[in-house]
């Protein structure tokens, strides 16, 4: 068998069309991880009886097991638990109208939230004080604080955390194969098998995700470029 | 989908499952070493700015931090033995563990590269010139003085590797290993209750998570004794001058761990 | 005896020394003041090759480098001729107070640990710090911090003691305890170059003052000579700015 590197291309056309999957994944991973780490920061942050508890326990529990297996968790569970509560109180609903990639949408959010609620959590608590003080002092309520003080601040400090995140579940949406999910990970397997290239394949797949990576990275550093004009000082 | 809900299987998974705990936290230690070792092997060259070495030190890391480590593992295992060809090398004999091992210590050394490069520089450049005032040499600047401290900064990131490193190893099971994952899957599929058995591993991988988390933050207050305040003594100077410097040493920590703040698998 | 000779230094394009020549004799206590952006800390560093200087000779002692051909091992061996003590204290965090003046010890003098010990806990007496051998500099104040610096110093029983303005880092209040243990040094007939803003602890310590200014020496001499009849019209207008604190305290 020797390197065959013309293939290399011919794989990376043929991958191409999975690339679309891959992104939406990551986008719903990550929108909705946002919303449920922001909650549960908050409900961490003000001790909120209960959910403050429970949200360090999805925390904890997330951050410490691997994200298969959430999937495979959320894959097989879910079913199970939706079935049981249909029969239950007579919802008509069946599982199997679950396509498989709302599984990896819901596992992958979940694990996204804990992630993030650490990263908006750290950035929350990176915010001085006294602008909280300053806040109030001007006479705002705390959810304006909040929005037009805390929110924006925090939001700055942590664009390289978020977009850490974001990469992350990037990598992590190559687990979606496990539930038959056909994204650029997938893809690449199929068009390896099917020509027996396996490592062209998966180099053209690795040079899409490093690409991939590069441009969020990019992105990331105008992003960041953007929001902390306020902290350079000097004229603008 | 599989047999009803079973709550007395997870408990009978446990011992069963434990029997392949020794080969994932083999996997962790053989990647660790080698990444320990890759690590800084990619460090120096950047900290010592190498014409030549320093880019491919930056393109090595590069790749490591901008692909999927399920990628990588392929690729390595399919692509290094055709690579070695090539050089004359026969190494498609050699077992999946070490495919997987290599893999994962190249991946985890491009992390380590970057938090030891990092903690590093975080060590005040003040630290250095008072060495030298002292009569050190430049090594003996480094072992004695510069070193020490950067462990310290570097042990929190560290931990974070280390911790992401055990749930990464949850995927070579997809090389067929039969680790903790790849051992659930089997007894899932054995017995139908696919549940029970991964909720008996994800109760598995939390607790040694803990327990590694601790014992490394264990490591980190060892380490780190020299910045911690006493209770008995010192006067009324000690708050106005301690709490710049503390906070800053967060600050430390809080840029080396920019590093690897995402999701890890 | 110090001499420099000549000692040139620029930051990129900025010229900061522009040629300086200096001698202190054994046992002088030479205090170098200075507005900011004189030159007169890089000067301080550049004996003790912190700085590289650009041109020069420096001899300490019986040691004579020429900048120009300063390699590793000549460095190293000045260095091993002069101490310093920092603005920052830079003590090593890391370690005890006593185990900051061991350091040198063990490491650049190679004396055995329990000689190292025993001299380390006797000069951190003689500062003060007796009963805070095993404080980490994080549990100290500034003024214990600097007094740790100093002993550290002393350790190392150098030709000569340079002191980085040693006291412009600490609260008002713990100066005074910093200035008491450097006069006490200087007694005892110890080789100093003390930049500092202290004008009254020059006029007392001082054997010989220097006035820089733009990165040369405006005018040197007796403290008497300097700072009450000051022959420059710089040095006037310098020492007019920094309201002069006769009755500082120890």
């Amino acid at each position: 068998m020797k390197i065959d590197l013309t293939f290399i291309w011919t794989a990376f056309l043929q991958i191409l069309p999975a690339i679309p999957t891959t992104l939406v994944i990551t986008l719903v991973s990550v929108l909705a991880g946002f919303v449920i780490g922001l909650l549960a920061a908050l409900a961490r942050i003000y001790k909120v009886p209960v959910l403050g508890q429970a949200a360090s326990a999805y925390v904890t529990f997330i951050r410490g097991t691997p994200m298969l297996t959430h999937l495979l968790l959320i894959y097989f569970g879910l079913p199970v638990l939706l079935d049981a509560l249909s029969a239950q109180f007579g919802w008509g609903f069946k599982s199997a109208s679950i396509p498989m990639i709302g599984f990896a949408f819901i596992s992958f959010s979940i694990t996204a939230g804990a992630y993030m609620s650490e990263v908006i959590r750290s950035g929350l608590l990176a915010v001085d004080r006294g602008q909280l003080e300053a806040a109030y002092s001007v006479g705002m309520t705390t959810p304006q604080a909040l929005r037009r003080i805390i929110f924006p601040q925090a939001l700055s400090v942590s664009i390289p955390n978020l977009s850490n995140s974001v990469i992350g579940m990037l990598h992590g949406s190559t687990l979606a194969f496990t539930v038959s999910v056909v994204d650029i990970n997938a893809k690449a397997q199929i068009v390896a098998s099917t020509n027996w290239k396996f490592f062209e394949a998966y180099i053209a797949a690795a040079l899409i995700f490093w690409g991939l990576t590069l441009l969020i990275e990019r992105l990331t550093a105008v992003i960041e470029k953007r929001m902390n004009l306020y902290n350079r000082g000097g004229i603008v | 989908m599989g047999a009803p809900f079973d709550l007395s299987f997870i408990f009978r998974f446990f011992p069963k499952l434990l029997d392949t705990l020794g080969l994932t936290l083999l996997i962790v230690a053989g990647s660790l070493a080698a990444g320990i070792f890759a690590g800084f092997l990619v460090a120096l060259p950047r900290m010592y700015n190498v014409p030549v070495l320093k880019r491919f030190s930056q393109v090595y890391v590069s790749f490591f931090r901008g692909t999927p480590i399920l990628i990588q593992l392929f690729l390595f295992y399919y692509g290094l033995p055709e690579i070695l060809k090539l050089a004359g090398i026969d190494i498609s004999k050699a077992p999946v563990l070490f495919f997987v091992i290599i893999t994962y210590g190249l991946n985890t050394g491009a992390f380590l590269s970057e938090t030891i490069r990092a903690s590093v520089t975080a060590v005040n450049r003040g630290q250095i010139e008072a060495a030298y005032a002292v009569g050190m040499t430049g090594y003996q600047a480094f072992s004695r003085i510069v070193w020490p401290q950067a462990l310290a900064v570097a042990v929190p990131v560290f931990s974070n590797v280390v911790l992401a490193l055990l749930k990464d190893t949850s995927l070579a099971f997809t090389l067929g290993v039969m680790e903790l994952t790849g051992k659930a899957q089997t007894l899932g599929a054995l017995t139908q209750h696919f549940v029970e058995a991964y909720i008996s591993l994800a109760l598995i991988y939390l607790v040694i998570s803990l327990v590694l988390e601790r014992l490394l933050k264990l490591a980190e207050r060892r380490l780190l004794r020299h910045e911690q305040p006493v209770s008995t003594g010192g006067g009324r100077f000690r708050l106005w001058f301690r709490l710049p410097r503390a906070r800053s040493y967060r600050q430390l920590i809080a840029d080396a761990n920019a590093g690897k703040g995402g999701a890890e698998l | 005896m110090i001499k420099l000779k000549n000692i040139h230094k620029s930051f990129g394009r900025q010229q900061v020394l522009k040629g300086i020549d200096l001698t202190v004799q054994k046992g002088e206590v030479v205090v170098i003041l200075g507005p900011s952006g004189s030159g007169k800390t890089t000067l301080l560093r550049c004996v003790n090759y912190l700085e590289k200087p650009g041109d020069g000779e420096i001899l300490i002692g019986d040691y004579h480098l020429n900048c120009r051909h300063a390699g590793k091992k000549e460095i190293h061996a000045l260095r091993q001729k002069s101490a310093m003590v920092f603005q920052q204290y830079n003590l090593f965090r890391h370690k005890t107070a006593v185990e900051n003046v061991m350091e040198g010890l063990l490491v650049v003098k190679k004396l055995s640990k329990e000689e190292a010990y025993r001299r380390s806990a006797e000069l951190l007496e003689k500062v003060g710090l007796g009963s805070r051998l095993d404080a980490y500099p994080s549990q100290l104040s500034g003024g214990q911090q600097q007094r740790v610096g100093i002993a550290r110093a002393l350790a190392l029983e150098p030709e000569v003691i340079l002191f980085d303005e040693p006291t412009s880092a600490l609260d008002p209040e713990l100066v005074g305890e910093v200035l008491e243990v450097i006069r006490r040094i200087a007694a005892e007939g110890i080789t100093m170059i003390v930049v500092t803003h202290e004008i009254g602890f020059a006029r007392d310590v001082a054997n010989h003052i220097v006035f820089m200014d733009g990165g040369v020496i405006v005018e040197e001499g007796s403290p008497a000579e300097v700072l009450s009849r000051p022959k420059e019209e710089r040095t006037r207008q310098f020492l007019k700015r920094i309201t002069p604190e006769p009755n500082y305290s120890i």
